[in-house]
């Protein structure tokens, strides 16, 4: 197989597109991490019920792409806020990080996305189901060398690029935005300055939840929807987050892209069937000799 | 609890002759009881039994690194799948079904190199811990076990979709061990010897170091404690529990390995017995085995209709009762009763100091 330069840009692009969805869902990742110092092990399981969400609200119902897709993303809020505060809260009570709650919070956030999982088997079944959307309205972008994005990358790509933009303008630029920061920051202080710290762990939760929802319902179009989906996304999102370096946002959509391109280029170019272990591969090689991620962001580490 | 209370004083009382006498005793009561199980109830019971004990010896070894050590590790079950399709392959006859790899190696030839070989992977997956703590461990080594098994699923020369078969058992002589009772001999010796160990293991100075590292790495490393070595150690300890348990498990009759063995499911199941037997709890871990493992067995057949799916909720039950653990008992079984000894204990030396007076304000 001789060397082509179109077919590299090919998978660069597809790679880039498909970087950004793991990059949201360890968007959201990062948020609870740097918020609540717990590492969100049930995480993708939240992607999972977004897209099925996503799935029952467009077909079922028989609402619009995006409308399903917002549907999609309050109603995995919901379910992320609900499981945050009967299960978690007794736990981030105690104190996250490193403590011995912090060890029990990733057994409980493991036990946790089994207990999702197939609990949404009750609800969803076993198969996987093709996600039909009507994306006609969305231009098919051709690249020089003759290279076909499909409407759904495109809409991906749009559509994350609008989330990125919507959380970092809540995050800097509004009041309930510095109030979040200010608990990621120091949960005490923030009490003693006002602010309603349960209730801003809860936002984050859901905002968190939100955003791994969408990424379902945008992954949806791409490949088709399963309930076992949710634990291999879980792995790349961890893997993109922390390559970006766990806990800085930006970072974590720089890591998606990352890791999408390191599994299509080594799909491409050296086993297609070990593609799901490259991540891994990147996960640990990052984490061995660079803990604090590739881009030098200081890694928030609690005693 | 009083009757615990009896056992634990006549097991004081036996080990204060010799310290083996009541590992003899327990070795002598197990050796009956696969005969009790065929002759009251059926033979099926023995093959949980070998099960059960491959789950101690896992369970014990997780505890070494997460109970003794406090290093978050959830690959546990990668290297179980590196032991058993280690010894598996390496005893295999060449040219085997399916493209299977195979060195037709003797079986006791296999299993050493597999722990070694399980050992040494160990050294890789605590490598990280070096580094690493409390999260980011955890996601580095649930990264390198869940790589182990999709390699092991799509590399043809493991055996990959339709498995390893026709594994041959052990034997010494012309005596082979392809029976369930036969096999029963051979892993219950291996789980009780590895009880005995891992506590030989906490009471030695290397247990101390362990457990200075868990309470405090800092500290440890201040009071000259070697903190990467007794990280490393610890995580090689219990990558050769789990090497063993892996090839022991490779050549249990019927001799047939599957990567769906070690899938998420196993390793839920593995922390379950841990955290129900309260980590860092030796006989708390081996308890916690055996509940979970016949938990597992009588659940794993229960399906329950909802709008016409069958589904299997023994997943639900178990990641359930997992968090519903952590947050409610976090101690687990072994918490419980190592509460109760410490406290009859107390009271026990407070009775010789004030000559019988203590009895009187416990009931």
């Amino acid at each position: 197989m001789g060397f082509d330069f179109n077919s590299l840009l090919a998978f660069i692009i597809f790679g880039v597109t498909i970087g950004v969805v793991y990059g949201i869902v360890a968007l959201g990742i990062s948020l609870i991490y740097s918020g609540l110092d717990i590492v969100h092990f049930a995480h993708g399981e939240m992607y999972m019920f977004g897209a099925f969400f996503g799935l029952v609200l467009a077909h079922n119902v028989g609402v619009p792409y995006p409308v399903a897709l917002i549907g999609a993303m309050i109603l995995t809020a919901i379910l992320g806020m609900l499981v945050e505060r009967v299960f978690y809260r007794r736990l981030t009570r105690a104190g996250g990080g490193y403590t011995v709650a912090g060890m029990g919070m990733i057994i409980c956030g493991f036990g946790m996305s089994v207990a999702l999982v197939n609990a949404a088997y009750f609800f969803f079944g076993a198969e996987a189901e093709p996600f039909r959307a009507n994306l006609d309205y969305i231009p098919r972008l051709t690249f020089p060398g003759d290279i076909n994005v499909p409407e759904s990358y495109v809409l991906t790509a749009i559509i994350s690029v609008l989330l990125m933009a919507g959380l970092h303008y809540f995050l800097r630029h509004t009041k309930t935005g510095l109030a979040v920061r200010a608990v990621a920051h120091n949960k005490d202080i923030a009490y003693l300055m006002g602010i309603n710290v349960p209730l801003m762990i809860s936002l984050i939760f859901g905002l968190a939840c939100g955003l791994a929802a969408a990424a379902g319902v945008l992954i949806g179009p791409m490949q088709s929807v399963q309930v076992e989906m949710g634990y291999l996304m879980l792995m790349k999102a961890f893997a993109a987050a922390v390559v970006g370096g766990f806990g800085s946002l930006p970072g974590a959509i720089l890591g998606g892209i990352m890791v999408g391109i390191f599994e299509n280029l080594g799909a491409a170019y050296i086993s297609a069937s070990h593609k799901d272990i490259y991540a891994f591969l990147l996960l640990i090689l990052v984490l061995m000799f660079r803990p604090s991620g590739l881009f030098g962001v200081e890694a928030k580490v609690k005693a | 609890m009083v009757f615990l209370s009896r056992i634990a004083d006549l097991i004081d009382a036996l080990a204060s002759r010799h310290r083996l006498l009541p590992w003899l005793i327990a070795y002598v009561m197990l050796l009956p009881l696969p005969f009790i199980m065929s002759t009251f109830f059926n033979s099926y019971l023995i093959d949980l039994a070998n099960r059960a004990c491959l789950f101690i010896l896992l369970a014990v070894g997780l505890n070494i690194v997460k109970g003794f050590c406090g290093q978050v590790t959830v690959g546990h079950i990668g290297l179980y799948a590196i032991g058993a399709v280690t010894s598996a392959v390496l005893s295999l006859e060449p040219g085997g079904f399916g493209g299977a790899l195979g060195f037709g190696l003797p079986v006791w030839v296999s299993i050493p190199i597999a722990i070694l070989v399980t050992a040494f992977a160990g050294l890789i997956v605590g490598l990280p811990s070096v580094r690493l703590e409390g999260a980011y461990l955890a996601l580095a080594t649930l990264g390198l076990g869940e790589s182990v098994r999709i390699f092991i699923a799509v590399t043809p020369a493991l055996g990959s979709s339709t498995g390893l078969m026709m594994i041959p058992a052990p034997s010494i002589g012309s005596f082979v061990f392809d029976s369930f009772t036969s096999y029963y001999y051979l892993v219950m010796t291996a789980a009780l010897v590895g009880i005995y160990f891992s506590f030989s293991i906490l009471r030695s100075a290397t247990g101390r170091a362990f457990q200075a590292i868990r309470e405090d790495t800092i500290a440890a490393s201040v009071n000259g404690i070697n903190v990467i070595k007794y990280k490393l150690l610890a995580f090689v300890l219990s990558a050769i529990y789990a090497g063993l348990a892996g090839a022991l498990f490779a050549h249990m009759p019927p001799g047939y390995l599957h990567h769906n063995n070690f899938t998420v499911i196993e390793m839920v199941t593995l922390l379950l017995m841990v955290v129900l037997g309260g980590i860092g709890n030796v006989w708390g871990g081996v308890i916690g085995a055996i509940v979970v493992t016949i938990a597992y067995d009588q659940t794993k057949d229960l399906v329950v209709y909802f709008m016409d799916r069958p589904i299997v909720v023994q997943p639900l039950v178990f990641g359930l009762s997992m968090v519903l653990l952590v947050l409610f008992m976090p101690r687990g079984i072994g918490g419980w009763f190592e509460g109760v000894l410490r406290n009859r204990r107390f009271i026990k030396r407070s009775e010789e100091k004030l000559g019988g007076t203590a009895r009187n304000s416990q009931s």
